[in-house]
């Protein structure tokens, strides 16, 4: 009896032991193994869905196109991952992408490979991008990544309200932007608020944007310091209290958008016409012709202050980047996929298959975008001087996150802008050196 | 709560024998009662159930109808297109296979540790026994936060993140809850038969596991249940330790899922339904072992 | 004799080592992991606290600057706020209707086994499904709460979506898997001796006086434990707001205008969102202050309260 327990508690122990050895073997082997001779670069990349099919695609012409290297791409969404994995002493990607303004931060902990020595081998010209989007990827006179896709953001308005509204076309002043609201926001007999005259898609990048517009800035005169408090970003924000909050009550503007659909879906709110403008990215096109293709919109510059031309053309830019971990297992191998990436007609196909801006100068005029309607609109704003950009620093991770708080609480009415500015001014002296 | 009736006592007029006058009272009252119990039981349990039902029944409604306010409950057209969207949006297989390793792997550890760490509180007689009482119990009150960045840290720098050992070790240390509610059991294990193996000269490991161990059978089948159902839905430390979608479990992968911009109420729900599958059945097969395992003795 | 004497001593303290060497060593298990995973971490912790430490440089010493910085920031506190509410309203509300719960399921009527299965079943569905259900239960538009509290005439908030409901639709997840307390306290009833009930009924006792004076008493161990158990869980509560407030793409979790900002989130969200390692290492000190100081007090006032024994 003692022997039959013993046999099965060894059984057991045996069991247990391949288990777990099978598990730390599966577990700890990374994916792909190097074929005869050629390096393994693995991608992870945020991009899902449609956008990673495109880029599966490209990757696939790259390992077919020479002999020394395979990229292995893998979808992963999840931006903390990316961060875990950094933080590993053996990274599991060699070249992922993420945010401009993430650089700063993350350079400054030493935890991307710089790249301008990879650069120069290669002849890759930092002159060649777009210098906002340079700006974001260079810290302390180091380039930490390179730009593929940029983003910026214009005034999207449904023409059949506008129609119906009686207005002629799209505001070019604030003052007109205003008129317009009123004319386009509908309340019922209720008192509930049935159409809003200008959305909120994202309320970080329609406030900052709203920010740079009325002469703002959110990073301070050298792009380094938080300065939440500038006179134009109170302007902004009041501008939205207004015209939308205090005028129609926030209690109603905070049911009715509680009631919006998902964005970017069938029920998005500005595709169903529950509202009739939006400041939102050049991606639009190809996302309303996918999920609302009857609706009849238009695109215009963001309206500019009035008695303030100078400031025609204002946006915000946001930049989509590769970098190269400083963990990464490949580096050299990693830099050479990233310049295939960013190589003008790569970067073309890419950005045309995802409906984004090329982040080179060159490719600015490039008749192939003419494919996409609207799209030029976008294109050419990213050649005005009024293009901004938050800055990259350590403390930007945090600075958005409460900021974003700041701007919810405004917008429920709970507390005015220039309070919420001070607030976030206060917070912002604890932000220190992580 | 008890079925006494206080009917109330005859009057004082000549009337039949008092049992044939009350029986139909008596009875009336006893059905009005007793359905009343029914109808509040009923209504308990259905608002426990709604939700269910609702996640069961929307994912067979399509897209279009999902998106109907106010909801209506009944699906106008039943279709099978979000189950068929997860099978193609992530590998449900996989994650589920990942889910069950780690789950088992997990109650192997629990049951290695947890009676022999209950053993030495309940039985043996040793100097210590008391304040490691005390210590397990104590760490039953230490907040995980207290521990998570050493911990992680540890594993970062034994180069196990994103592998499986963090989420597998710990369980062959032991967990206090369980240790403790073997103990109890222990506890009522009459110490003749532990005597009697001393006596033949068996030594305190061979006492454990041929007298010890089959008597606390129950106890380590609800061990078991419980350790099993704890790592199937474990969500902080996947998310946590897990960085590679191929191994993913199956609450991360359904976060995943979600951190899409875009992503389809049906085809989640949908998920959410396949992922609920396999715990409705363990649930269903262990149900003795949840349901009167963990309360009675463990808590005296 | 006096050999027989002086023997004994010697065989009791070979024995009595011999049972220590055999308790340490089914006790290896624990006690290996607890000082890997448990006492070392501990004190680390506490160090990691005092520095500023971003994973990826080593920590440097900054005394006690973080418990300062955490005096001053208002999400802290917002943070503390939700989740003492959440803790306060969390666990009488548990209590309550899990009691209540007990108290009807142990009714008889047929079929109890398998409502008792029902009730306890949310418990062991995956945390991330019941996040993602409520959260759809939930919406504004397309929810079934805001549609039932219609139907019945009551106001309808909008919960996720507000700045003042979002812990009250937590409250709401949370409350529905309630099938754990619910089960235990089925067990204490039933071992309630039925002798105790049927001497009430005879002195006259109604169903309230006797739930009062006898239920409620004997109960009254399993009621401290469900207390400290919920206490524990609610001042730590992490995965059911998270779930309910997140964004797509991940981005950062804690509702509009933070108002499911738990206090666990705020940590998890400083440790792996903001790398700042050692101010979330001080705020789970002080969590683990505040749950020590929370647990003795609660441990204390049960003298007052419980009845052991049945007495």
């Amino acid at each position: 009896m003692y022997r039959k327990a013993l046999h099965r508690s060894a059984m057991a122990l045996a069991g247990t032991a391949s288990l777990i050895t099978l598990a730390a073997g599966c577990a700890s082997s990374s994916g792909g193994s190097a074929a005869s001779g050629r390096t393994t670069v693995t991608f992870d990349y945020l991009w899902t869905g449609a956008e990673a099919n495109s880029l599966q695609q490209i990757i696939k012409q790259f390992n077919a196109s020479q002999k020394q290297i395979t990229v292995v791409g893998i979808s992963n969404p999840d931006t903390q991952k990316q961060l875990a994995s950094m933080s590993s002493s053996t990274g599991s990607f060699d070249i992922s992408d993420n945010f401009g303004n993430n650089v700063g931060s993350w350079a400054a902990k030493g935890i991307l490979a710089p790249l301008t020595s990879y650069m120069q081998a290669a002849g890759t010209r930092a002159s060649d991008f777009v210098p906002a989007a340079m700006d974001q990827v260079t810290y302390q006179g180091q380039v930490y990544s390179l730009p593929i896709a940029l983003h910026d953001f214009e005034l999207l308005y449904n023409k059949k309200e506008f129609a119906a509204a009686g207005i002629a076309g799209p505001p070019t002043t604030t003052g007109q932007l205003a008129a317009d609201i009123a004319k386009l926001t509908k309340v019922n007999k209720n008192g509930q608020i049935t159409q809003l005259g200008l959305g909120n898609p994202d309320t970080e990048t329609t406030m900052t944007t709203l920010g740079y517009v009325f002469g703002g800035t959110w990073d301070g005169a050298h792009n380094s310091t938080p300065s939440p408090q500038d006179a134009g970003n109170v302007a902004a924000l009041n501008f939205y209290t207004q015209n939308i909050t205090d005028k129609y009550g926030a209690a109603n503007v905070a049911k009715f958008t509680a009631g919006w659909g998902q964005y970017g879906s069938p029920q998005d709110p500005f595709y169903t016409g529950k509202v009739a403008m939006v400041i939102d990215g050049e991606w639009q096109p190809v996302m309303a012709k996918e999920n609302a293709p009857n609706l009849d919109w238009g695109v215009a510059d963001i309206p500019y202050p009035v008695g303030d031309p100078s400031m025609v053309g204002t946006t915000q830019l946001t930049a989509s980047t590769l970098f190269v971990p400083a963990n990464a297992p490949h580096k050299q191998a990693a830099f050479t996929f990233m310049n295939y990436l960013t190589s003008p007609s790569v970067m073309l196909k890419f950005t045309l298959a995802l409906g984004n801006l090329p982040a080179r100068t060159s490719l600015l005029d490039n008749p192939a975008y003419n494919s996409i309607p609207d799209f030029s609109v976008w294109l050419q704003a990213l050649k005005s001087p009024n293009v901004h950009a938050l800055a990259s620093q350590p403390y930007s991770a945090q600075y958005s996150t409460d900021l974003t708080t700041a701007f919810t609480s405004v917008m429920v009415g709970s507390v005015t802008p220039a309070s919420a500015m001070a607030q976030v001014a206060s917070q912002a002296k604890a932000y220190g050196t992580p | 709560m008890t079925a006494v009736d206080h009917a109330a006592p005859d009057q004082a007029v000549p009337a039949p024998p008092a049992d044939i006058r009350r029986a139909p009272a008596r009875a009336a009252t006893r059905v009005a009662r007793s359905g009343l119990r029914v109808l509040t039981v009923l209504v308990l349990v259905a608002a426990f159930a709604f939700p269910f039902a609702v996640m069961i029944t929307t994912s067979f409604k399509p897209t279009a109808d999902i998106f109907h306010a106010p909801p209506e409950f009944w699906p106008a057209h039943w279709t099978l297109a979000n189950f068929r969207a997860v099978f193609t949006a992530m590998p449900f297989w996989q994650y589920l296979g990942n889910t069950v390793l780690l789950s088992a792997l997990n109650v192997a550890g629990t049951l290695f540790a947890c009676p022999l760490v209950a053993y030495a509180l309940a039985k043996l007689r040793w100097r210590g026994r008391g304040p490691l009482l005390v210590l397990v119990l104590a760490t039953m009150m230490l907040p995980p936060q207290v521990t998570l960045i050493p911990v992680y840290l540890i594993w970062n720098h034994l180069h196990a993140v994103n592998t499986y050992w963090p989420l597998v070790v710990p369980a062959f240390c032991g967990t206090p809850f369980l240790i403790f509610m073997i103990r109890q059991f222990l506890i009522n294990v009459p110490n003749e038969l532990l005597e009697a193996a001393r006596i033949d000269g068996a030594s305190e490991l061979r006492i454990y596991r041929t007298v010890v161990l089959p008597l606390a059978r129950p106890a380590l089948a609800a061990a078991a249940v419980f350790q099993f159902v704890w790592t199937w839905t474990d969500f902080l430390n996947p998310l946590i330790y897990l960085n590679s979608p191929s191994k993913y479990t199956l609450s991360i992968g359904l976060y995943n899922f979600f951190s899409e911009h875009g992503v389809d109420w049906g085809p989640l729900l949908a998920a959410c339904v396949l992922f609920t599958i396999p715990a409705f059945c363990i649930f269903l097969a262990g149900q003795r072992y949840f349901v009167e395992g963990i309360a009675t003795r463990g808590l005296k | 004799m006096t050999s027989d004497r002086a023997a004994r001593p010697r065989r009791r303290s070979r024995a009595r080592r011999s049972q220590l060497l055999w308790g340490l060593a089914f006790a290896s298990p624990w006690l290996i992991g607890g000082a890997v995973f448990i006492a070392y971490p501990i004190v680390i912790s506490a160090y990691y606290s005092l520095t500023n430490f971003n994973l990826f440089q080593s920590p440097q010493f900054v005394g006690l600057a973080n418990y300062r910085a955490m005096v001053a920031d208002s999400v802290f506190w917002k943070s503390l706020e939700n989740t003492v509410y959440l803790t306060v309203t969390g666990v009488v509300l548990t209590l309550v209707l899990s009691l209540g719960a007990a108290l009807i399921l142990n009714l008889p009527v047929r079929g109890q086994p398998l409502f008792r299965a029902l009730v306890y079943l949310p418990t062991i569905v995956p945390v991330v499904v019941t996040g993602y259900l409520w959260r759809w239960l939930m919406n504004v538009q397309y929810g079934w709460v805001d549609r039932i509290l219609g139907l019945l005439h009551l106001p309808q908030p909008d919960w996720l979506e507000s700045t003042t409901w979002g812990t009250r639709g937590v409250l709401l997840m949370t409350l529905w898997t309630i099938g754990g307390p619910t089960v235990i306290y089925l067990a204490a009833l039933k071992d309630v001796p039925k002798e105790l009930y049927e001497a009430a009924t005879v002195d006259g006792a109604g169903p309230i006086a006797r739930f009062r004076h006898i239920t409620w008493p004997v109960i009254s161990p399993v009621t401290l434990f469900q207390v400290i158990v919920s206490v524990i869980a609610y001042l730590q509560i992490f995965t059911q707001p998270y779930l309910l407030s997140q964004t797509s793409l991940n981005a950062s979790t804690g509702g509009p205008g933070n108002s499911m900002l738990t206090y666990s989130i705020y940590l998890f969200e400083n440790a792996f969102v903001y790398l700042k390692m050692g101010y979330a290492s001080a705020m789970a000190w002080v969590l683990f202050l505040v749950t020590m100081v929370v647990t003795a007090v609660v441990l204390i006032s049960s003298r007052r309260w419980v009845h052991y024994d049945g007495r």
